[in-house]
């Protein structure tokens, strides 16, 4: 293989070297927990500078009768100044000593020996060496300072990406909340302005009776409408207290007095409960909801019933309907918004579950359903909870 | 005759309101905004004002701290659902109690009835509230005609309810009034307080409800 040829193999190697050894300093453990005193990816660099440094002088030796010995320091220092531009600091300036005392060794006379005879040679040696040094040292700061005013710029753009997100997320969540609260606004004020002029027409009449379903029914449709796009917006934030199973019951009843009055309700398992830290605005709505399903699918007369356990900090809520059972191969679907299960009964959202499953989750708890081995639809709520002795 | 306001931006929910009010005895003015709302109570010195806190340019919040530094009148909030933290601020900048659009009108004719009522109570030495009687002077209690047994916290607790029978209380008003501001973690030592208070009052007495996020409400049952 020709010197330039092989020059030129090594130097490319050197190049891609670096890279190389990173990777695979990355991947092995080992080199990482045993610290060596030279970075792995430069002992490549330290080999092939001592290899371009042979290659140079037994190029210069050989033309030395042609060019005399200044060629070679200038072909050194073009070497030191063309690496410098790549390599890191340590190996350039191995380099530039090494440079120099092999110029000394083989070039300056008298040859085979470091020692200088003329003065002027000295001097040349001094200079030489001098230069060397500084330029590997000046080239290396110039690329760290480099290096370190890209890593700089990449942070100060990955900031700016990262605040201008923020905004964006921030100013769509304030468009979407002011969206809510006026669309809120605009669908309540008609139903709270019809459902305040039926109780002035009073009950007497069937017609107003009518109207009076389908107000309420119009209004459970819009709440639920709201609360789900409510569920699916990040604004949604559970804010837990310390608060009483009964309490949370009462609130989850109160609204549905009138649906649950053709059922029996059956509460069990919350006497001395201990206070429990939830939302429980949040647990009501999802209760709520459940009941409201369960008057609907259960005939008139049968009994709801609701089952709470708290064991390893986890709250348990059972609601039992005595219904004909969730449908088969709906239990996959049932939580899924706009899910109608075949058959159900007319004037239904497919919002309800999706509701409760939504809130669920954002409280970190969970719900699932199924039919009750001895029939009848059964819904099941895991809520993580810390609890507080309330005697 | 009682003299009611109602500031609301909604026509037809004034004239509606109007209607309400008017068949039950009361004389009733109307603003469509804040500002005039505000010149309204200061022209009529109405008995109780209904204001809507989703109002144009002065909201319901402004009218009410404006109005409450000169007047002491009882105001009546109508605000749309899921504002928890909306009422709570009326309430605790001096509204008297809210209802929730959609209402029914006898829960807002039966709220406007308490509100105006709290005044009386507050001066006398005895408050009663159905079979609930309260002694401030000697911190006494009794239920049905019995002597009711209850701790010093106990009786603070129920006093500050008793006296706002009907009307809600936020946790923080309670906190103030029976504390003083000055337990650590406050929301747990109420809950238990009454819980203890539930047990005593039992099936006959008032009903302590909850209302989350915001307080409690005593009832008479």
């Amino acid at each position: 293989m020709p010197a330039a040829v092989y020059w030129r193999v090594m130097f490319l190697q050197g190049r891609c070297l670096k890279p190389r050894y990173v990777m695979s300093s990355a991947k092995s453990p080992s080199s990482q927990s045993s610290p060596l005193p030279i970075p792995l990816a430069e002992v490549g660099q330290y080999s092939c500078g001592l290899t371009l440094v042979f290659v140079l002088a037994s190029t210069c030796w050989v033309l030395l009768p042609y060019t005399g010995d200044l060629f070679a320091a200038l072909v050194f220092l073009m070497a030191i100044v063309v690496v410098g531009t790549w390599w890191n600091r340590g190996p350039v300036l191995m380099m530039a000593v090494v440079s120099a005392l092999v110029w000394n060794y083989f070039f300056i006379p008298p040859q085979y020996t470091l020692h200088i005879e003329k003065p002027q040679d000295v001097v040349m040696f001094s200079l030489f060496f001098i230069v060397a040094l500084s330029m590997g040292h000046l080239i290396t700061r110039l690329r760290a300072r480099e290096a370190t005013l890209a890593q700089h710029h990449q942070e100060r753009e990955h900031l700016l990406a990262e605040k201008h997100r923020a905004e964006l997320l921030a100013e769509s969540e304030r468009l979407h909340r002011t969206l809510l609260d006026s669309v809120s606004h605009e669908l309540k004020t008609p139903i709270a302005i019809i459902r305040t002029a039926l109780d002035g027409l009073g009950q007497g009449n069937p017609y107003a009776i009518e109207i009076n379903t389908a107000t309420r029914r119009l209004q459970r449709i819009v709440e639920s409408f709201l609360e789900m796009t409510r569920a699916e917006s990040e604004a949604l934030e559970p804010q837990p207290d310390w608060c009483e199973i009964g309490d949370v019951l009462h609130t989850a009843t109160a609204p549905i007095q009138q649906e649950l009055a053709a059922h029996k309700l059956q509460i069990t398992g919350t006497e001395n409960m201990p206070l429990l830290r939830l939302d429980s605005r949040l647990l009501a709505q999802v209760l709520g909801n459940l009941l409201h399903n369960a008057t609907r699918y259960a005939p008139a007369g049968t009994a709801i019933e609701i089952h709470a356990t708290l064991a390893n900090g986890t709250l348990e809520l059972r609601v039992r309907d005595h219904g004909p059972g969730l449908p088969l191969g709906s239990e996959d679907h049932l939580f899924e918004k706009f899910y109608r299960a075949p058959d159900s009964p007319a004037g239904g959202t497919g919002l309800g579950l999706a509701i409760a499953r939504g809130l669920m989750l954002a409280m970190k708890g969970d719900i699932e359903a199924h039919t009750h081995p001895e029939g009848g639809a059964e819904f099941v709520l895991h809520l993580p909870v810390k609890t507080r002795s309330a005697a | 005759m009682s003299k009611a306001l109602i500031i609301d931006d909604e026509q037809q929910m004034r004239r509606l309101l109007r209607m309400v009010l008017e068949s039950r005895g009361y004389e009733v003015c109307e603003a469509a905004d804040g500002q005039l709302g505000l010149q309204d109570a200061a022209f009529h010195r109405p008995d109780v004002v209904l204001l809507d806190l989703g109002l144009p340019g002065m909201n319901g919040i402004e009218v009410l701290k404006r109005l409450r530094e000169w007047s002491d009148v009882p105001v009546l909030i109508l605000s749309v659902r899921d504002q928890e933290t909306i009422k709570v601020e009326a309430l605790e900048n001096g509204a008297d109690d809210y209802v929730t659009k959609p209402f029914g009108t006898a829960e807002l004719l039966a709220r406007l009835t308490v509100i105006q009522r709290r005044r009386f109570t507050r001066q006398s030495a005895e408050i009663v509230v159905g079979p609930l009687k309260l002694d401030l002077l000697h911190h006494g209690a009794s239920l049905n005609g019995a002597p009711l047994k209850l701790t010093p916290t106990e009786f603070a607790l129920l006093k500050v309810l008793a006296e706002y029978s009907g009307r809600i209380v936020t946790q923080n008003q309670i906190m103030k009034l029976v504390w003083a501001g000055q337990t650590s973690d406050p929301s747990e030592g109420l809950r238990v307080h009454i819980n203890h208070l539930r047990k005593k009052l039992g099936e006959t007495g008032p009903r302590i409800v909850n209302e989350p996020g915001i307080g409690y409400r005593l009832e008479e049952v």
